[in-house]
Parts: C-alpha cells; sequence; structure tokens
C-alpha cells in the first residue's frame, strides 16, 4: 500500500457514486431526528461513513456538498457552514484510514474528537454569523448562562457548540460504524483506490 | 462491424477463491446473435462484464487471457474506450439511470457528451435512438418517471446513441412485468435488424431460440457448448446444466419428432410445425 | 418527481440571467458592507436585493428561509440586548428586563448581515435552476465528474425521501411507535433507516458501473447537449458588478490612508 494513498485526489467512480447516497444519507438522518424529535442533529452519518468507505478527501468533497446542497435547499446560511462538515469529514477519513474506528470504544473516541474539530471549525463561523450563538435550545442556554457571568465570547460560543456536537458526533459516529460493519466487503473494497489486478497468465 | 475473439479467459473476483471464469475462448463473427444461457452463478453476468473491461478494470481481482474486439485488447484500455465500441445493459433499469439528467432526451445525451460529440450529432443520434427504441414520445419526461419497460428501453437507447458495433444484454428483462419484457423483446428484434452484432443473456429460452445464430452454455465458469441453438438444445444432457429447453424442443423430445434436415430436435413453433407436417406427409416436404 | 431545490421555474428577466452574474452579485453583496465595514452599505444591498427577487417574482418564497435564521436571530437580539457584558446604556425596560443600547446594535449589526446574506443567495437559489448552474459550473472549468455529483444530489434525495415516507407509512400501519419516550423512538428510528441506507449503498456499484460504460471516465474534452447564449447585457452586468467591487476597494484604501 502506498503511503500517501489517503490524499489521492484520482477518485474511482464508485467513491465519486457514494458521495450523492451520503449526502442522501446525511439528508435522511436530519430528517428522522427532526421526525421523532430527537435533540440531536443527526446530519452528518453519511460524511462519515464515506470517509470511512473511501477517505478523507471524499468526506470533505461529502461535507461540501452538503452544505451546499442545504445551501440550495434550506437556507443559504448553510453553504458557510461547509467548512465544518469538511473539517469533520477530513478527521473522519483520517482516523479510520489509520485504523483507529474499530469498536464501539475506538468509534466513541472517534466520535469526541470529530466533535472537537467540529467545534473548533464552527465557532468562529458561528461568532461572526450571529454573536456565537448555535440555534440549538440546550446550547444557546448555556451560552447565555456564560455570557451573563461575563464568559469571552469565544469560549461561552465555544461551550455552546460543544455541549450540542459531543453527543450528535458520537452517536452519529456509532451509526455510521453499524452501517459500516453491516456492509458486504465486496462493496467496500470498490471505494478503496489502492487495488491492483492479480495476473493469472 | 467487429469480431470478438476470446483467447484462454480466466478470472477471480477479490476476497474469492474459485476462478469465476475457467479459461474460456471462442470468436464470434461480425453481426451475429448470440444467445448465452446457463445456471446461476454459471459465468455469465462475468462473462458480459468481461467483454466490456469491466472485468477487470472496475472489479480488479484476478484476470488471465486475452478479450480482443477487433484489434482492441479490452483489459489493456479503460473501459471509456472500449465502451465505444462494445455497449452494455444490465438487468436493474432503475440502477442504470445516471440520475444527474432531467430529461429522457437529456439522459441519452449523457453518453454522447462525455464521448465529446458535436451538438447536432448528439440531437441527430438521440433522435435516431429514441425512435428506434420507439420512446420518442417520452423525450420530455422525468427518467425516473418512466414505467420499467419504458426505463429499459431508455437505457438500451443509451447505448445504442452511442453506435457501438457489439450489444450486449444482461438478462435485460428479468425484472420486468410481461409487458415489460415485451417491449423489450420487441426493441432487440429491431436492433438485430440494424445488423449490430448482439449477445443476450436470457432465462426465457423460447426467445434465446428464435433469436440466436449461435448459443453459448456455461456451467460453473466453463464454456460446455457454442453452437446452433438446434444442436446445443437437443443435447441429451442439458437438465443437468441447469437449462430448460423451449417447450416446443421438450413437446418434439418426447414425441420423438426431430428436424429431418439436421438431425436435431425443433426449437421454435414453425420449425416444430414444420417438422410435423413433414411427418404428416410422409417424409416429403410441403414445399 | 417532486424537486428538493426551491427553485421555481418563472420567465422573467431575473431567471434568464447566467448563473455567474448572480454569484459575483453575492461576492460582491457580502464582501463591499464588510471592506466598508458598514451597516449602511449592508441594508442598501438588503435593498438591491429585494428589488430583484421583486423582479424575479420570488421575493416570497424567501420567507421560509428567513424564518429558519430569523429564530436564531430574535434570539440573539434577546441574549445580546439583555446579557452582552459591554451592556451600560439602558435603552429599553420591560418589566423587570433591561434590553441595552450597546447589545441592541450589536444584533442589528449580526442580524443586517445575516438578511443580507440571506437575500442575495437568494436570488440565486430561487431563479436559477440546479442543472443550468451545475451546467455554468462546469463550463468554467469545474471537473465534469464534481458536476455529476453535484446534480445527482438534486435527484437522489427526492428519491430517498420518497421511499422513506413510503417505508415510515408501512411500518406506522404495523403498529411502530413514532411517539412516546426518547429510547421508545431511538428503537423506532434503526429500522426506518437502515434499508434505504443499505440499499442506496449497494446500488453505488451498479450505478458506478452504468455510468463507466458510458464513458464517465473517458479524457476526452466534454461537449454540451444545451447552448449557451451570449448577450451583451449579460457583459455589462458583469461590469457594473466588478466596479462596485474595485470602487469599494479603493475606498477602503482610501479609509485606511487616511
Amino acid at each position: 500500500m502506498k503511503k500517501n494513498s489517503m490524499w489521492s485526489l484520482k477518485l474511482n467512480t464508485a467513491s465519486l457514486v457514494l458521495i450523492p447516497a451520503a449526502v442522501g444519507i446525511n439528508y435522511i438522518g436530519k430528517l428522522f431526528a427532526g421526525a421523532l424529535k430527537l435533540p440531536l442533529w443527526l446530519d452528518s452519518i453519511g460524511t462519515i461513513l464515506a470517509a470511512c468507505l473511501a477517505g478523507p478527501i471524499v468526506g470533505a468533497l461529502c461535507g461540501a456538498i452538503n452544505n451546499i446542497i442545504y445551501g440550495f435547499t434550506l437556507d443559504p446560511v448553510s453553504f458557510i457552514y461547509a467548512l465544518s462538515q469538511v473539517g469533520i469529514g477530513i478527521v473522519a477519513g483520517v482516523l479510520a484510514y489509520k485504523g483507529k474506528m474499530k469498536g464501539l470504544v475506538g468509534s466513541i473516541i472517534t466520535g469526541l474528537i470529530i466533535a472537537c474539530v467540529a467545534t473548533v471549525v464552527s465557532t468562529p463561523i458561528n461568532i461572526a454569523m450571529y454573536g456565537g450563538q448555535t440555534g440549538n435550545i440546550w446550547g444557546d442556554a448555556l451560552f447565555t448562562w456564560c455570557t451573563a457571568n461575563q464568559f469571552p465570547t469565544w469560549l461561552a460560543s465555544g461551550l455552546d457548540e460543544l455541549v450540542v456536537d459531543i453527543p450528535d458526533k458520537v452517536a452519529v459516529t456509532l451509526i455510521a460504524f453499524g452501517i459500516y460493519k453491516a456492509l458486504p466487503k465486496k462493496l467496500t473494497i470498490l471505494y478503496k483506490n489502492d487495488q491492483a489486478i492479480e495476473s493469472l497468465d | 462491424m467487429a469480431k470478438i475473439v476470446v483467447e484462454h479467459l480466466k478470472y477471480r473476483y477479490p476476497l474469492t477463491d474459485e476462478l469465476a471464469l475457467k479459461d474460456i475462448s471462442f470468436t464470434i463473427e461480425p453481426g451475429e446473435f448470440i444467445g448465452i444461457i446457463g445456471e446461476n452463478n454459471a459465468g455469465k453476468s462475468t462473462l458480459c462484464q468481461a467483454l466490456v473491461g469491466i472485468i477487470p478494470n472496475f472489479y480488479k481481482g484476478a484476470y488471465g487471457g486475452k478479450v480482443f474486439i477487433d484489434d482492441l485488447e479490452v483489459a489493456k484500455h479503460s473501459i471509456s474506450e472500449v465502451c465505444r465500441k462494445v455497449g452494455i445493459v444490465f438487468q436493474n433499469p432503475f440502477n442504470q439511470v445516471t440520475g444527474s439528467k432531467l430529461t429522457v432526451y437529456e439522459e441519452i445525451a449523457f453518453g454522447l457528451e462525455n464521448m465529446g460529440l458535436s451538438r447536432t450529432e448528439m440531437m441527430e443520434r438521440i433522435d435516431y435512438s429514441l425512435k428506434l427504441l420507439d420512446i420518442y414520445q417520452y423525450k420530455d419526461r422525468n427518467p425516473f418517471d418512466l414505467s420499467g419497460g419504458q426505463m429499459q428501453r431508455m437505457a438500451i437507447a443509451s447505448i445504442i446513441a452511442m453506435r457501438p458495433e457489439v450489444i450486449i444484454l444482461d438478462e435485460p428483462t428479468s425484472q420486468l412485468d410481461p409487458q415489460g419484457s415485451e417491449e423489450v423483446f420487441r426493441a432487440v428484434q429491431s436492433l438485430s435488424q440494424e445488423g449490430i452484432s448482439i449477445l443476450m443473456v436470457e432465462h426465457k429460452m423460447e426467445k434465446i431460440a428464435a433469436y440466436s445464430d449461435r448459443v453459448m452454455l456455461l456451467k460453473d465458469g466453463k464454456m460446455v457448448a457454442f453452437d446452433t441453438p438446434q444442436k446445443v438444445f437437443s443435447l441429451e444432457n442439458l437438465e443437468q446444466y441447469g437449462v430448460n429447453a423451449p417447450a416446443f424442443t421438450r413437446i418434439c423430445k418426447k414425441l420423438g419428432i426431430k428436424n429431418q434436415k439436421n438431425g436435431c430436435y425443433p426449437v421454435t413453433l414453425e420449425e416444430a410445425e414444420g417438422a410435423i407436417n413433414l411427418l404428416k406427409n410422409g417424409g416429403i416436404a410441403d414445399e | 418527481m417532486k424537486s428538493i431545490s426551491l427553485y421555481q421555474d418563472k420567465n422573467t428577466v431575473i431567471h434568464r440571467i447566467d448563473p455567474l452574474s448572480k454569484i459575483l452579485y453575492i461576492l460582491v453583496a457580502i464582501i463591499v458592507p464588510f471592506l466598508l465595514a458598514s451597516q449602511i452599505a449592508s441594508a442598501a444591498f438588503i435593498l438591491v436585493s429585494i428589488i430583484i427577487l421583486l423582479m424575479g417574482k420570488s421575493l416570497k418564497r424567501t420567507v421560509p428561509m428567513l424564518g429558519f435564521s430569523g429564530l436564531i436571530l430574535i434570539t440573539v437580539v434577546i441574549i445580546q440586548g439583555i446579557f452582552r457584558p459591554d451592556n451600560v446604556t439602558p435603552a429599553l425596560v420591560l418589566g423587570s428586563v433591561v434590553f441595552y443600547k450597546e447589545g441592541l446594535l450589536f444584533a442589528l449589526g449580526i442580524s443586517l448581515n445575516v438578511i443580507n446574506i440571506l437575500m442575495s443567495f437568494s436570488i440565486l437559489v430561487l431563479t436559477t435552476k440546479p442543472s443550468d448552474m451545475v451546467e455554468t459550473f462546469v463550463r468554467m472549468g469545474l471537473s465534469p465528474k464534481l458536476g455529476y455529483v453535484l446534480s445527482s444530489v438534486f435527484q437522489i434525495i427526492p428519491q430517498m425521501t420518497e421511499t422513506m415516507a413510503t417505508i415510515t407509512d408501512a411500518q406506522r400501519s404495523r403498529g411502530m411507535e413514532t411517539e412516546g419516550n426518547l429510547t421508545t423512538r431511538v428503537k423506532a428510528f434503526f429500522p426506518l433507516i437502515s434499508p434505504v441506507v443499505m440499499n442506496s449503498l449497494i446500488t453505488t456499484k451498479e450505478r458506478a458501473i452504468a455510468l463507466e460504460v458510458r464513458g464517465f471516465d473517458s479524457k476526452q474534452k466534454k461537449t454540451f447537449l444545451t447552448e449557451v447564449k451570449k448577450t451583451r447585457s449579460e457583459k455589462v452586468i458583469k461590469i457594473v458588478l466588478a466596479a462596485v467591487l474595485i470602487l469599494s476597494l479603493i475606498g477602503r484604501v482610501l479609509i485606511w490612508l487616511r
């Protein structure tokens, strides 16, 4: 296996076709979190799954395209949040490639790391766009408390994001891991870029 | 028109131990209609995909031998090069829709845009193939709003528009209702009148018998027979290969009626009728 | 088939404008107020966007989008107005709650900014057919493969939601609980989501093959079925937008030199 094959920009057709499916999965997760009134977003299952299956580049593309599409269909502000989805895709891809996403514990730790990265990327955007709020009731309640107690904005905003991201990203990573396990190996191998043809002559 | 030459083709899928194709060799002349038959997992689809280069270039795995379309060696070229000479249509019409185009007309243009054709050339070819497949009236519909039979004909039209010299149909009707199947078979017939080489995998043996110049019988990745439909369907141990001969052949077999010209059992209604009439007239031909 | 895009097919001047000009407008509308650090500029661009949307007969369609961000903006006004650390000047007293001038002004800035971004994007989103936009990008040099991915997302999402709806109905009629406490709801989640998800992933193989046999991976330069019409007015629009951008850059430099 070549050392830098994880970052190869030459994507095979299977990985490219994976992207729309993954974005669809994100969308369905989001729809269901809403329909079942879950206190989570669940809108990055597909991004994380695609990153595990086809690496960080596909993960990043998935995240970016996901939010571009949301921008066109739900809320134009999503365009700007594409950055955090890209971050999520890259981190998930790298961690999966390094073999950190094995088993339940590995997935939970991966979820925690993803949550931290998402927070680091999203917080500046939250501050620039909304003065630091996220729009999630629980997070914004914490934000209000922090602001009232003279916390600096970056900390209040960071906590606001983190408190929602931790349960969300851990849940999402676990779901993605579950799906990954259930997929036939014959399928998942098609997304890998490092396969070679063996000669029988 | 292209000639297909296959020499000692062997193939094994990734993550498996057994060969899916075991040393297959044959030649197909330009313009022939070839029926491919055999039980499930005999290697029919694998062979089809090897003729287009999906095997080995998409699946990878282990590959041996050579496949030539005229002088183009399939394994050594990308699928996008091979697909200009050989087109393939699969079972599931739904999964063959690109999913990126909003109308049937644009859907057919997908392959042509990738080939880099001029706009006028594209429109000419799209109109031609829509009319050939009798779906011109649906050209402005969304591809996903078509019925199964219409969608499958659109898939064939998309391939025909690319003007391949060989077209492979891998069980094109297995996921369609009877009406959809009939639509597709009528389309296949009009294709064969165009003089293009056709290879068709199909479980409806009556159709294979009616259309094929020659029939290839596969079993466990090996080629068991490759001959006229009469000879293949007259094989004594046909059931062992998981194949049922056409109804007419089975009836004639039971009754011991053979076509006296070639010594085989009849495979189509017309042939059976001819053979029976011949018997009635005491062995003297009608004509 | 139902579309997920917010675009509506209407025959107006705005709908006919090149998507590229609309993208350029978004950039100008966001960058200029930022360069000039001016809330008046934001307000002016909001006004221009509203006029353009009126011309495109699409202003009403912005309401659901505004609702989405509007909720957050209302909480921003409340939280910043009451709790912002540098609040000193009381502006409004409602019973025991005091809104301060500093916080309210800060929230006003945020709101103008968000609404400006929303409105300028709305022009593009509401009056441009997604497939036209993707094609514009591909003509400009975006990889046709990414172009494919973008346009296929617009098709795949409605398909998946349709399948979901069918499955939800089926499960409900079998008496599955989608109401009740959290665990019940979470348990309901998995049987609903897994068949759709699995199926969408498994079909990627066949779809990838179907694309390959239609020359998806071709090295040949791609051509297009549709024609582009270039008009003089398009050029004028682009030049005007570029001029506004350059002028504001000069303005910025002048402010900075002062």
